[in-house]
């Protein structure tokens, strides 16, 4: 950990430098199951993402690009670059975006259960979300003009527990969730694996296979009977058997 | 990086190249829950790259069930007919396609239909009676199904701690005195004189405080300390309640046990893990405190992962307490007993010792310890991560069960009766 910059803990101290990047809502120690498996054979550093766990959030509304620029900077500090970047779900767009923005410090990039790109809704549920949003909209409209509280109720009787916790983060939490990752992702140049539990409904199998069509070097896999979270626990050892082959592939280049 | 071929591999590859483990767990066990944690984890720890895993559950009945729903902790215990579950057997007669294969059947419309599961090695992850005890073992190479860790012999030898022991004392490895009991016949009663004499035929003066444990269980369920005659009596009853055989040891003062695991490598060199103290807060190792030991209120947390059952346990990891004549006779013993038993697979080997002495007493072999002692290995001075011990164990199951068969044609032993043409 260092007084200033992102906190992180390290894990092992030789090999190949992997950078491992949190959830939305969550800290480095949800990846420190995961990441210890990788103890003995790699340089682990397990940050504190901007406004999670011990780190400091950036400026009011700042997106996954600045989440990216503000790890470059982290990155250029730590040294052993180019790296590998781990990202499980929000991690996986500021992966994305990395690779993307800062290539030559991104060696590979995988995502486990990682987001990003708008997730296929059927016509109902876009048609329940219109309205839902309408009225929040109209919500607010009237607590403006005539002083009502209606906006607090809808929030909290429609808002999800991500929405409603994100405290200071809401507008980035807002502008997170609302983007799409697809055009960043075209213009990933180095290989990818894509991870995704087959009970994952966050972030679904569905969004990984997109994710391969669009990066040019990817390779999706779909582990049968894991969701968004155990993955990280119990499938901790699936991940490990992917990640090393994965790796070991790189070497073969 | 030669992407496309990789890519198309991983999708496009039918799930029959990979070799199928079916791995068993549950089981008609006292260890019953337990294993289907060390069943599950094991599960978990299968390389995805070389084998695709499936999960064979025995209920407490001796039901045989698979499906996927099973690999989620969530989904024990099972109601009575579980309708996402398929029920299977296992095909003790050789199919014709040579491979082991489950098999379940299901109402059709024209009668009963029968439907086959192939699969190509079986892991057995059932602690305690049968399943540790060599009757799956047995079952197992009577059918010609190749199978993970200890062969019928070792695992048999092993689960009668009487039999352990004496096979420990030949190979010169010290061991505590012990008395058998045998339980007494319906309607009647221990006989305490009878009892005292048996004591001190067995132990001399030694005065109690004494141990009695069931004599055929893995774990320390129906373990029972006694300060006295009274204190013997039940704790007879209780051990006797769980198995027919009951042994009384003296109770070793200071008590501070060492646990390691032993296995032998693609090479054939037989090799030891980290050594482990487990932590205790009562003066007995009992069932409560082994498994349920760190239980938050509300229970277990499931579906958590790995770092359940006996990986758990809290417990210090190469103590420094040792000293180097410590460590020499703990490793030492272990490997001695692994070699001298023929065993297989990762074995924990668990160990006495009266901490104001130093005196160390080889306690009992678990051919299927919990979580098959990965935590151990990980640990170890050359660490394996359970990944590659599950990839370890398969293949050396592969080769023992590839040797034992042999040739067993009739002519080979010049018995050929029938002509064949």
């Amino acid at each position: 950990m260092t007084a200033k910059g992102w906190f992180h803990k390290v894990e092992g101290s030789e090999g190949q430098s992997l950078v491992w990047l949190h959830g939305w809502g969550m800290e480095h120690a949800s990846l420190l199951r995961l990441a210890s498996l990788f103890r003995n054979t790699h340089k682990n550093t397990l940050y504190d993402q901007p406004g999670f766990g011990h780190t400091p959030r950036l400026q009011d509304g700042a997106g996954t690009e600045d989440y990216a620029d503000a790890l470059a900077r982290e990155l250029e500090q730590l040294g052993g670059a180019p790296h590998i970047l781990i990202g499980h779900s929000f991690g996986g767009r500021v992966s994305v975006q990395m690779a993307a923005r800062h290539p030559h410090l991104v060696k590979a990039i995988v995502l486990i259960g990682g987001a990003g790109l708008q997730r296929r809704r059927s016509l109902a549920f876009k048609i329940r979300a219109r309205c839902l949003r309408l009225m929040g909209r109209m919500a607010q409209l009237s607590d403006k003009l005539v002083g009502t509280k209606f906006r607090d109720a809808y929030v909290q009787r429609f808002g999800s527990s991500d929405y409603k916790n994100a405290g200071a983060l809401r507008p980035t939490f807002v502008r997170v969730v609302n983007e799409d990752l697809s055009k960043v992702a075209k213009s990933v140049r180095c290989p990818t694996l894509l991870v995704y539990g087959s009970d994952d409904t966050e972030a679904p199998p569905e969004i990984g296979r997109r994710y391969e069509s669009l990066i040019p070097i990817a390779r999706f896999v779909e582990v049968r009977g894991f969701d968004h979270w155990d993955i990280l626990g119990r499938g901790a050892y699936q991940c490990e058997a992917l990640i090393r082959t994965f790796m070991d592939d790189l070497k073969d280049e | 990086m030669k992407e496309q071929a990789v890519i198309s591999q991983v999708k496009g590859a039918p799930v029959t190249q990979k070799k199928v483990i079916a791995v068993i767990f549950g089981g008609r066990s006292v260890e019953h829950d337990v294993s289907v944690l060390t069943g599950l984890q094991f599960l978990e720890a299968l390389d995805p790259g070389k084998y695709e895993g499936i999960p064979v559950y025995v209920d407490p009945l001796g039901q045989w069930w698979t499906g996927a729903p099973l690999t989620r902790r969530s989904r024990y215990p099972l109601e009575a007919t579980p309708k996402d579950l398929t029920q299977v057997m296992l095909d003790l007669a050789t199919p014709a396609s040579g491979r082991p294969q489950l098999v379940a059947f299901s109402k059709g419309l024209m009668g009963e239909k029968r439907t086959t599961i192939p699969f190509d090695l079986m892991v057995p992850a059932i602690h305690g009676s049968n399943g540790e005890d060599g009757t799956l073992q047995g079952m197992l190479e009577f059918a010609g199904i190749p199978f993970a860790g200890c062969r019928t012999l070792g695992a048999a030898a092993t689960m009668n701690k009487v039999f352990a022991k004496k096979v420990a004392a030949q190979a010169g490895i010290k061991v505590l005195p012990e008395l058998l009991l045998r339980r007494p016949k319906k309607g009647e009663f221990l006989d305490p004189d009878a009892l005292k004499k048996q004591l001190h035929d067995a132990f001399g003066e030694t005065p109690f405080p004494f141990i009695v444990k069931p004599c055929n269980l893995g774990s320390s369920v129906g373990v029972g300390k006694a300060n006295d005659m009274d204190g013997l009596v039940a704790a007879l009853m209780t051990a006797f309640r769980m198995d027919g055989e009951v042994i009384v040891e003296p109770f070793v003062a200071n008590l501070v046990e060492y646990n390691i695991a032993v296995r032998r490598t693609a090479s054939g060199d037989t090799v030891t893990s980290a050594i482990e103290r487990p932590l205790r807060d009562a003066e007995l190792l009992d069932f409560k405190n082994k498994y349920l030991a760190g239980g938050t209120p509300g229970g277990p947390k499931l579906d958590t992962g790995p770092s359940e059952g006996m990986a758990s346990l809290n417990r210090v990891l190469n103590p420094d307490e040792l000293t180097d004549a410590q460590e020499k006779f703990i490793r030492g013993s272990a490997g001695g007993i692994f070699d001298a038993l023929g065993l297989a697979g990762s074995v924990r080997v668990d160990f006495l010792c009266n901490g104001d002495s130093g005196e160390l007493w080889l306690n009992e072999v678990n051919t299927i310890p919990g979580s098959f002692a990965y935590f151990l290995w990980e640990a170890a001075s050359e660490p394996l991560s359970f990944l590659k011990l599950s990839s370890e164990m398969v293949e050396e199951g592969f080769r023992l069960s590839g040797d034992r068969l042999g040739d067993t044609g009739t002519a080979t032993g010049g018995a050929t009766i029938f002509t064949r043409s």
